[in-house]
């Protein structure tokens, strides 16, 4: 099972357009990251910010809902964040070549 | 109030007083002096006499500056007779003790001048109540005096204390206690100022009340009452600072949510069935190898107590810490948020081509910088675009099936975005095992199940009554059938222990609904399969491949002729068509598995691929490595019409499952698809393959233009089939009319 999640990250590392992938656990503490230290400590920091709040809105309106999945999409690229009560994953690609 | 003081002196020096001295009163160092501090010397033993103190008395002299002897004398002298009075403080054993002492009734006379003993009784007194007392202290200091210097005479009375055995009858003895008042003590005493009417006095107290009313009446006016003022004595005040620890002083804010309080209710009761749950799968997970699962499970039990309990933290999430790191990693929650992270990536990737295969109108994408060369693409793509083409979408590929032959290609019959890709090499020389890869349209890249078998695959065919079973038949005659919703990679069920198993290579494989039984609506889908051993075999499904012969063909067919494949009527399943080895179709029915209805031979060389036409029950397609495709239809025996573009041998047809009229069309070389309305003599598209690769399988997507090729370097092309026009409707009256005209020219 390990390998396959080591592998499916792999994958996802080397797809087109992917700057970088970020996991962390449910305190927004890196576990895991493909770029350099301050990049992944800025992301984890401010999106477990924006993610707690998506979290808290999705779940204000219905409380048996959940939130799972967040796409940020910007000018020049979209930042995925993958949402379970244990950890957050976060994956930054560029959209245009 | 009930506050008694005795005043106890005692002789003793001073030093050993200030030895003895408890810490309450620290200005007994200074009372080494002489001279001034007769005060202090009081104060100190007034604070001394909570304190038990066991050196011995010596008398205590005050010598002033001179040297002169100026301790104070004592006011009256102790009788001699006054044994009883004495106490001292360290034989006091308590307050009660020494009340009891004090109030000896005999000794009138001990009240005043022994007593000049101070004991503050309480020993609730606190240091503050005692820093008071300090100051009243100061105060009387002319009236206080100690005597310390009792003549030699005084009598030392210990107190014995005498232990008398308790009998029986000392319990029962009836002990008089009396209490009495004294000059500062009083018994708390308050009459009541109502009086009942029947007592005696109850007239005079009324009279009395009487008088009084009407004196109060008369005071308003009468000379006989003066007003008359007084100033009292106003105290010199003092004040007092205190001074107390600074208090600290903390926010704390509370944000209640909606979630939160859902949360705080119902997550407790949600603890209480995963508690309950916990001890069983425990119990499970130490058997299961799989010890991952446990800690996980606990720590997302962990995580909704702690969301139901912290109401002061703004965190959604739990802040449990005690998640490992790499059981987060190994965790199935994160493997399936990968999973749809890695979609979400190829998605934006594939956006357009997947939108063009779905028919979707393509969004330009408007913050993609916009150069002078892409205008110009895009002008030069919109002038091109008039003939019937195919585009290529995408290529479902990836490393582990480079090099492989795709040897065939199925849709999920319920999924239908999920395609069944079967690589396996043609040529019988070529032993590499082979592989069965499930794709799924959301992922290009990579596919969502590898069966990895042990030769080549020929054959594969979803089954209709349960999507999950995928029949794979392989080139070592085995069959083999995977559950594909199970990450488990081992086949479910085998056909390599059946005894009659097929010896030669199965060439193709069909889940077919078969009547079963004696009444004709019982419907059961069986297996079927044809294989070069010349046997058409008809497998049930239990706990393993099990055959139930079909049809033994004939000494004919199994000597001659391997069958290679076999298509089944789409309306009537019971008939169906097969392909020989040697050109012949032979059209069988399930029912009879001793002789076959028809016999089509027409074919030179061995036929690939039969397949009834989805439109019209009585027409179908067949062709074969003597480079032709012939049209039938089912009643004549010599085809209505025989195709040939290129003379290369055409491994696969296909009907296009949208038009009648329209089939596609695979030899080595190229893809073909032919429109019987437009042309019977050449296709319409025409699309070379790229050079040094060959193409080998051809599938028609279900409910788009796209049509899928394999090729022989592992890669399924997705081509969109642009600019077809066909005619409305599914061009069903058309192929009618073809077929009639054609059967009028034979």
């Amino acid at each position: 099972m390990a390998s396959e999640v080591e592998e499916t990250l792999k994958r996802i590392e080397g797809q087109r357009g992917v700057v970088g992938t970020v996991v962390c656990n449910a305190d927004g503490i890196p576990i895991r990251s493909s770029l350099d230290g301050v990049a992944t400590a800025q992301y984890a920091r401010l999106l477990r910010k924006l993610t707690v709040m998506a979290k808290s809105a999705v779940r204000d309106i219905d409380p048996q809902n959940d939130l799972t999945f967040l796409r940020l999409r910007s000018q020049k690229c979209e930042i995925m964040v993958g949402l379970e009560n244990e950890f957050l994953v976060i994956v930054i690609q560029n959209l245009h070549q | 109030m009930l506050t008694c003081s005795v005043t106890v002196s005692y002789g003793s020096s001073s030093r050993a007083l200030n030895g003895s001295i408890s810490g309450l009163h620290q200005v007994n160092h200074s009372s080494r002096h002489t001279g001034s501090n007769v005060s202090r010397k009081g104060l100190s033993m007034a604070g001394d006499s909570r304190s038990t103190i066991q050196t011995p008395r010596q008398t205590v002299r005050v010598l002033n500056e001179n040297g002169t002897d100026v301790t104070p004398q004592p006011i009256s002298h102790p009788e001699p007779g006054a044994k009883h009075n004495r106490v001292y403080l360290d034989e006091f054993s308590g307050p009660s003790d020494i009340l009891s002492m004090l109030y000896q009734p005999t000794t009138a006379a001990s009240l005043t001048v022994p007593f000049s003993r101070s004991v503050f009784c309480s020993s609730k007194i606190s240091r503050s109540s005692l820093s008071t007392i300090e100051s009243v202290n100061e105060e009387r200091v002319d009236t206080f005096y100690k005597q310390d210097n009792y003549p030699a005479s005084y009598v030392q009375v210990e107190r014995e204390e005498v232990k008398e055995q308790v009998t029986e009858d000392m319990l029962n003895e009836v002990v008089n206690i009396y209490l009495t008042e004294t000059e500062t003590i009083t018994h708390l005493d308050m009459p009541g100022i109502s009086v009942s009417v029947d007592a005696d006095d109850a007239e005079a107290i009324k009279e009395r009340n009487n008088r009084y009313a009407e004196l109060c009446k008369n005071r308003m006016g009468n000379d006989k009452y003066m007003d008359r003022s007084m100033q009292a004595f106003i105290g010199a005040s003092k004040s007092k600072q205190v001074q107390c620890d600074s208090i600290v002083m903390v926010d704390t804010a509370c944000e209640a949510t909606t979630w939160d309080m859902y949360d705080s209710f119902y997550g407790a009761e949600q603890d209480k069935t995963e508690l309950t749950a916990e001890p069983e799968k425990s119990g499970y997970s130490e058997s299961i190898v799989n010890s991952s699962r446990g800690p996980e499970k606990t720590t997302s039990l962990l995580s909704t107590t702690s969301i139901g309990n912290t109401t002061l933290e703004e965190t959604g999430m739990c802040s449990d810490d005690a998640a490992d790191p790499r059981l987060i990693l190994q965790s199935e929650k994160f493997q399936k948020v990968l999973l749809v992270m890695e979609r979400c990536i190829l998605a934006n990737i594939f956006q357009p081509k997947l939108a063009a295969y779905r028919q979707l109108p393509i969004v330009e994408d408007c913050d993609s910088v916009v150069t002078p060369e892409t205008m110009e693409h895009r002008e030069e793509d919109v002038e091109r675009s008039l003939s019937p083409t195919l585009e290529s979408l995408w290529v479902f590929s990836c490393e582990l099936t480079k090099g492989r032959t795709i040897s065939c290609m199925a849709w999920n019959k319920k999924n239908p975005d999920l395609l069944a890709v079967g690589y396996g090499e043609f040529d019988f020389r070529d032993q590499t095992p082979g592989l069965v890869c499930c794709w799924s349209l959301k992922n290009p890249t990579w596919p969502e199940r590898v069966y990895h078998c042990n030769t080549g695959v020929t054959s594969l065919d979803f089954s209709a009554k349960h999507p999950y079973r995928l029949a794979v038949g392989m080139t070592d005659g085995t069959i083999a059938i995977y559950y594909v919703y199970s990450q488990d990679k081992t086949c479910a069920v085998s056909s390599s222990k059946c005894s009659k198993k097929h010896y030669s290579s199965t060439w193709q494989v069909k889940w077919a609904e078969q009547d079963m039984g004696l009444s004709g609506d019982d419907k059961e889908e069986a297996l079927m399969s044809i294989s070069a051993d010349g046997r058409i075999s008809k497998w049930f499904l239990h706990d393993d491949l099990d055959l139930k012969d079909k049809k033994k063909k004939g000494e004919i067919l199994r000597s001659l002729n391997a069958g290679f494949c076999f298509d089944f009527h789409p309306v009537d399943s019971s008939i169906y068509l097969a392909g020989s080895i040697d050109g012949t179709i032979y059209k069988c029915s399930s029912s009879n598995s001793q002789q076959f209805l028809e016999t089509y031979s027409q074919h030179f060389g061995p036929v690939t691929r039969i397949k009834w036409c989805p439109f019209n029950p009585n027409v179908f397609l067949s062709c074969s490595l003597d480079w032709t495709i012939k049209l039938w239809i089912q009643d004549q025996l010599t085809p209505l019409l025989c195709l040939t573009s290129t003379q290369k041998q055409v491994h696969d047809i296909m009907w296009s499952p949208k038009w009648a009229t329209v089939f596609g069309a695979i030899n080595e070389g190229q893809m073909k698809i032919w429109n019987l309305d437009y042309s019977t003599l050449d296709p319409v598209i025409v699309h070379m393959a790229a050079p040094g690769v060959k193409m080998t399988s051809l599938l028609f997507a279900l409910q788009t233009d796209c049509v899928l090729v394999g090729d022989n370097s592992g890669q399924v092309t997705v081509y969109q089939i642009k600019n077809f026009t066909v005619g409305e409707g599914n061009q069903v009256d058309t192929l009618e009319s073809i077929i009639s005209s054609a059967v009028a020219r034979l």
